[in-house]
């Protein structure tokens, strides 16, 4: 168990080395290496920015304007922090700059893209299709229309709190690094956003 | 604790995200309480509802988004790299760049679109009307049609103006006199840059002909996309010795804008030590501004013993 997990600390030892071989030579303008970094990352940022601004539109403008901001300041990327906080704190300012401008538009794309093509907002939660009875799937809608709502009503900063706790699971001290916050802070915008939707959703969950 | 405490609490427990002492009265209060538990559940259910609004971004979003990705990359540098097009052909040359650019490897898919329109393109770099050139070998073959303007008249008719270009294809072995001289002129097309990159791949394993040398010197000094001098250069590899090819990629060396290329020079040229090559590499080093084409130049000069200024 022990040599197990010395294993595992040994593992990510050398990943971080790798990685911070990959990160030197791309400071050193070799695209091979901008190639690699792009790639370990790209997928759970695309998936961040997706399901932040629930539209494929969207998580393409950030997809691109994220890595080219890695692309045109990662010489001044010192090791001080891992590079996937630096990452995300790109990824998230640019994120909270959308959520942010689609607050005061007062907007909220009610058609998503997914694999299946493009689906209403609302009927996101009727995966279950045309196996549920009729009763589920009104349920089904009612609560996906409330988690929308919801999740509306939410600051752009608690929205992505919420979103790197729940969703991508990093912890909240990590969270608070990536947005220029403390621990404490992130801690309290996690809570707020859970009242905020256990207050709209009520009854149904 | 009281519920109040154990309420306000239950979120960052279900996160794990509370301090260990804390968690420890929580759980405590639980284990005793039921409307607390039943708390926990009403966050469990929350929780599962919303994993449930989890989106995976579509299959091809990722692709596309690297492709993007790479082609902003390329426009970055394009001003210093090469020259800019506006024609419609811009955007096929770009993806050719791309192509034939080191180490950008995610560039594939837009390159095997070029590759795809390659055949198209090709049918337009030669009029053999006015080549002399025997057709023996030659297969008839499709003419290819474009849509230059559409013009309805006030009859109802519509004028609809198209170039037409018949294609031909000709085969042969290498050491054909046609077929090296059908290459030596595409290794100059004007209008293609993926022909120009073929051709000179062709012939590069040829560079003992003199003819076949002087092509690749000119794509090496003259041709707009790196692409292609990075070919030409591979074919000057086993010349890299030859006093000409020496002095022309010492030129190439100093007013070459891709630091690509750049790098490719410098390798042939200390493949083969001399003064002059010191000279170039300490010229260049005082105005090179890619840190990393000047460490190799570095290097190279103190391989060769040779101070790293200029004088």
């Amino acid at each position: 168990m022990l040599q197990d997990a010395a294993g595992a600390v040994s593992a990510r030892a050398v990943a971080k080395v790798d990685e911070a071989a990959v990160i030197r030579a791309v400071q050193q303008g070799d695209q091979d290496a901008f190639e690699q970094l792009v790639r370990a990352y790209d997928q759970s940022v695309l998936r961040l920015a997706m399901n932040l601004l629930r539209s494929a539109e969207d998580a393409r403008d950030v997809y691109q304007e994220a890595f080219l901001r890695v692309y045109r300041n990662i010489h001044t990327f010192r090791f001080d922090c891992s590079f996937h906080t630096w990452l995300y704190r790109i990824v998230t300012n640019i994120c909270l700059d959308h959520l942010r401008k689609r607050k005061v538009r007062r907007e909220e794309p009610s058609v998503v893209e997914t694999a299946d093509g493009p689906v209403d907002r609302m009927d996101s939660f009727e995966h279950e299709g045309a196996h549920a009875d009729p009763e589920r799937r009104m349920w089904n809608r009612q609560l996906g229309d409330r988690i929308a709502a919801a999740l509306a009503d939410l600051t752009a900063r608690e929205r992505m709190v919420f979103e790197l706790r729940h969703y991508q699971g990093l912890r909240l001290r990590t969270i608070g690094d990536m947005l220029g916050t403390s621990e404490e802070a992130a801690k309290n915008c996690l809570f707020r956003a859970t009242q905020k939707m256990r207050g709209v959703l009520g009854d149904l969950v | 604790m009281t519920c109040d405490a154990v309420t306000n609490a239950i979120p960052l427990y279900y996160y794990g995200e509370l301090a260990p002492d804390v968690e420890e009265g929580v759980e405590e209060h639980l284990h005793a309480c039921a409307g607390c538990r039943a708390e926990l559940d009403r966050q469990k259910s929350l929780a599962t509802a919303l994993d449930q609004r989890q989106l995976e971004p579509p299959p091809d979003l990722l692709a596309e988004c690297r492709h993007e990705l790479v082609r902003a990359v390329y426009r970055e540098h394009a001003p210093a790299v090469t020259h800019r097009h506006s024609d419609p052909w811009g955007l096929f040359r770009e993806a050719f760049h791309s192509l034939w650019h080191p180490g950008i490897r995610f560039t594939r898919p837009a390159g095997a679109v070029a590759l795809l329109a390659l055949g198209f393109f090709a049918a337009r770099f030669i009029n053999f009307g006015q080549s002399g050139l025997s057709l023996a070998g030659t297969t008839p073959d499709a003419i290819v049609s474009s849509i230059r303007s559409v013009q309805p008249d006030s009859t109802g008719r519509v004028q609809i103006a198209l170039d037409e270009t018949h294609r031909r294809v000709i085969s042969g072995r290498l050491d054909d006199q046609n077929i090296r001289r059908l290459l030596l002129a595409a290794a100059r097309e004007p209008d293609n840059p993926g022909v120009r990159v073929e051709s000179v791949e062709l012939l590069k394993d040829h560079s003992a002909s003199a003819e076949v040398r002087s092509a690749l010197l000119e794509a090496v000094t003259h041709d707009a996309n790196p692409g292609v001098r990075l070919k030409a250069l591979e074919g000057l590899k086993s010349f890299a010795g030859d006093p000409a090819v020496r002095k022309t990629l010492a030129q190439v060396l100093l007013k070459d804008v891709n630091p690509g290329v750049r790098i490719q020079v410098i390798d042939l040229l200390i493949a083969h030590k001399d003064d002059a090559t010191v000279s170039v590499l300490q010229t260049l080093v005082g105005k090179e501004d890619n840190s990393y084409v000047r460490m190799r130049c570095q290097n190279a000069l103190r391989d060769m013993n040779a101070s790293v200024g200029t004088f």
